[in-house]
């Protein structure tokens, strides 16, 4: 159901394609490189983020995705190892099931931006920009104590909550939340549940696909060293 | 309305090769600017005021190999029978300046002026067609009151195509009804610096089109040389007394 | 790093001296495009990704019911978002439209849009009430030249495979039923005809004063320049056509003069190629739907035998 490309875009330092149930994202990542003059940070690198929606021109609703993004990316970029220095991540959605027909009203974008989450984790591996841990985020949906991971865009339509949780993965465990956007009725023994139910299922991402993901990078880069 | 007669004439009662009243002054603004001229082609009106060669305000505008160049296009809200307010910023505009920008920077001998900036201040008054054309052969003619050296004349003109007549220098009216093209000549030659155009031609008349609108561009090169020699002689003759 | 990537010296005249002896970097010919790779959705209706050479390109269409101007009650909307971001190349700033971005929105907008390719008057649903709303995303991944090419090439195959959901119209026009992909078979839009924009670029390796004045004409032409050559060339000029030989759009803006015989010339050597593309998206686009036919007579040959 997932699966990944990377180093496609040839004038990015790092770009990777996710395609996750239904949708199709690409990030490029450019940087460190010089910044303008507003941007620059005395001590600290700098970061650029946009995000594109699959159809018309970004909105509101992208600027609150961005503004979600640059929070979870300022805390796990080493960005003391770049100061003066940007980096820039653009976010681009191909397909995105994020309403159910195209005149809903109603937008559950909490699929996009998980998928915007983890395609820039391989983006940023890709440019080799160093991030303090991996990251793993996920979408789920809880309905009547059950959970869903990676639900469609029909069961978040009927579930009781739906959330998104990043967290931070440290040596193959995952030791801390990096980010949780919660939406719907959810009491408070459900929500530790679906917490220890993300820890596992993190964790099996980070070592069936992150962690094979970077083996392969690292060996394909290093190729001429043999 | 019929914009072309069986008898051969127009709307406004030309033939087909006739060019509109063409009215050109040079020096109009001797003390605000360095260069200045103003033309009427027909009912387009335009003035053009240039400053420079100059330090540049911004240091993004400084390149140290040639000169840059700035226009700056405005159209004035009564320059047609709608009174409509028009910004700098939407495409058309942009692409029009631009368009004038990187057109001068090659005829204008930008690199004997580095580090400097010559700015253009194009006015439009009145819109009756051809209004690019127009701006382009104002420009012209203030570049040469202001003394910036030039490889030649850049003489700008408009032909259409009526069915299968090309129409020489075309009106308001006619320019709504009709495929444009708008070219801008080097001097006598038959090179094109300028080429626009926006809606559909047979590819076979394009020869036909292009043939009379490179004539008409040679014919308001005359007229603007003149102008020009008619300026230096009074000049020169202020210079003897 | 810094974003301004310019060519070195050396580097320019390695290439102009290339062009002298009639060879470019890539062993093109000088009026060869590159090969387009295309990849359509088999899912999603109108949307296509689209390889020219190293230049990426995403496009989606997308349908919406809108409300018509009110002096144009019979016509439908369409239009083109072209916004380039940072992705493409580092140079394209993200805050601001610079005016290389306008210039080429605005010739792939004149291309497709001025020129009535699309069938305005279809798209009309209740007349002065409800109309389709046709919009085409052009996203640009990664910036290897010719985003104008690429932009138009890309925008009409997309609207050739793009198709809008069935409609009914009940109520004695009162009220429309939007029907479902699945329920009925979706229409797609009415195109009058494609246009193809190809770029020519000029270099001028002899004296600029001569070439200005029409003394020589030794100027070197290229089709479909690529990042390197765009950023050495002194001039370029994008033709319009298509292939019922009508000439759509003539933009020079700035650059070295180009005589008129090569003019007249370029554009008559042009139609070849614009059959060829025209051909092209036409042949990419029935054999798709020929498979998906293929596809759906299979899925209904299995629930039969199910039951």
């Amino acid at each position: 159901m997932t699966s990944v490309n990377t180093s496609l875009l040839q004038k990015s330092d790092g770009s990777a394609e996710l395609l996750l149930g239904s949708t199709k994202v690409i990030a490029s990542v450019t940087g460190p490189i010089e910044p303008k003059a507003r941007q620059e940070l005395p001590n600290q690198a700098s970061l650029e983020i946009l995000i594109r929606p699959a159809v018309g021109l970004a909105t509101t609703r992208e600027k609150l995705l961005e503004d979600k993004l640059r929070s979870l990316l300022q805390s796990i970029i080493v960005r003391f190892k770049y100061p003066r220095q940007l980096i820039q991540v653009v976010v681009q959605f191909l397909i995105s099931d994020s309403k159910r027909t195209e005149t809903d009203l109603v937008d559950y974008t909490s699929n996009d931006l998980n998928a915007a989450i983890n395609c820039c984790y391989y983006a940023l591996i890709d440019a080799g920009i160093a991030l303090k841990a991996s990251f793993v985020s996920l979408s789920i949906a809880v309905k009547n104590g059950n959970l869903t991971v990676n639900p469609t865009v029909y069961e978040l339509a009927q579930s009781d909550s739906h959330h998104v949780i990043c967290f931070n993965i440290e040596k193959g465990k995952a030791n801390k939340i990096l980010l949780l956007e919660s939406q719907g009725d959810i009491k408070e023994d459900e929500l530790f549940a679906m917490i220890s139910k993300a820890v596992e299922e993190a964790e099996k991402v980070h070592h069936e696909q992150q962690r094979k993901f970077v083996k392969e990078k690292v060996e394909n880069d290093y190729v001429w060293k043999q | 309305m019929e914009l072309y007669s069986p008898e051969g004439l127009r709307i406004d009662g030309r033939r087909w090769n006739e060019i509109r009243n063409f009215e050109c002054r040079i020096n109009t603004h001797p003390n605000s600017s360095d260069g200045s001229s103003y033309i009427e082609q027909g009912n387009t009106k335009v003035i053009c005021v240039v400053q420079g060669p100059m330090e540049p305000a911004l240091r993004s505008q400084a390149n140290s190999n040639e000169a840059t160049l700035e226009v700056n296009l405005s159209v004035a809200n009564f320059s047609t029978t709608e009174r409509k307010k028009r910004s700098k910023s939407e495409k058309r505009m942009v692409q029009l300046k631009t368009t004038l920008e990187r057109t001068f920077q090659q005829s204008v001998m930008c690199n004997l002026y580095p580090r400097t900036l010559i700015r253009i201040d194009l006015h439009v008054l009145s819109q009756d067609g051809g209004m690019l054309a127009a701006c382009t052969n104002a420009m012209t003619l203030a570049l040469i009151d202001a003394g910036v050296s030039m490889y030649d004349y850049v003489a700008a003109m408009t032909a259409g195509l009526h069915d299968q007549t090309p129409l020489l220098d075309m009106n308001g009216l006619e320019e709504n009804d009709m495929s444009t093209l708008t070219i801008g000549v080097i001097g006598k030659s038959e090179k094109l610096s300028l080429l626009m155009l926006e809606d559909k031609i047979p590819l076979d008349r394009l020869e036909s089109v292009l043939a009379i609108a490179i004539a008409g561009s040679h014919k308001i090169r005359d007229l603007m040389d003149s102008e020009v020699r008619r300026h230096g002689n009074i000049r020169s003759s202020k210079l003897a007394s | 790093m810094s974003r301004n990537t310019e060519i070195s010296t050396n580097e320019r005249t390695y290439f102009i001296e290339a062009l002298k002896c009639g060879l470019r970097l890539d062993s093109r010919r000088f009026d060869e495009i590159r090969e387009p790779q295309i990849s359509l959705s088999k899912t999603e209706f109108g949307y296509v990704e689209l390889d020219w050479g190293l230049t990426k390109l995403a496009v989606r269409v997308s349908a919406q019911i809108g409300k018509p101007y009110e002096d144009r009650p019979f016509e439908g909307l369409f239009q083109i978002n072209c916004e380039i971001s940072s992705m493409a190349w580092a140079h394209f700033d993200n805050s601001k439209n610079s005016n290389e971005e306008i210039l080429i929105a605005r010739i792939i907008e004149k291309a497709i849009r001025r020129s009535n390719s699309l069938d305005l008057e279809a798209l009309c649903i209740i007349a002065g009430e409800k109309v389709w709303n046709i919009t085409v995303d052009l996203n640009f991944l990664n910036f290897d030249g010719n985003f104008v090419d690429v932009g138009c090439f890309g925008a009409m195959l997309a609207l050739h495979h793009f198709k809008k959901p069935d409609i009914s119209i009940v109520n004695g026009g009162e009220d429309i039923i939007v029907h479902d992909i699945d329920e009925r078979q979706p229409v797609p839009l009415s195109i009058l005809h494609v246009p193809i924009c190809l770029t020519y670029s000029f270099y001028n390796p002899g004296n600029k004063e001569s070439n200005l004045k029409g003394e020589d004409d030794d100027e070197i032409y290229l089709l479909d320049a690529n990042l390197i050559e765009e950023q050495v060339r002194e001039g370029s000029i994008v033709v319009t056509l298509n292939k019922n030989r009508e000439l759509i759009q003539l933009s020079k803006n700035g650059g070295i003069p180009i005589s008129a015989n090569v003019l007249l010339d370029l554009s008559f050597k042009s139609m070849k190629i614009v059959d060829e593309l025209t051909e092209l998206i036409k042949k990419v686009i029935s054999k798709h739907e020929k498979e998906r036919y293929e596809e759906l007579n299979l899925k209904m040959l299995e629930v039969g035998a199910d039951r």
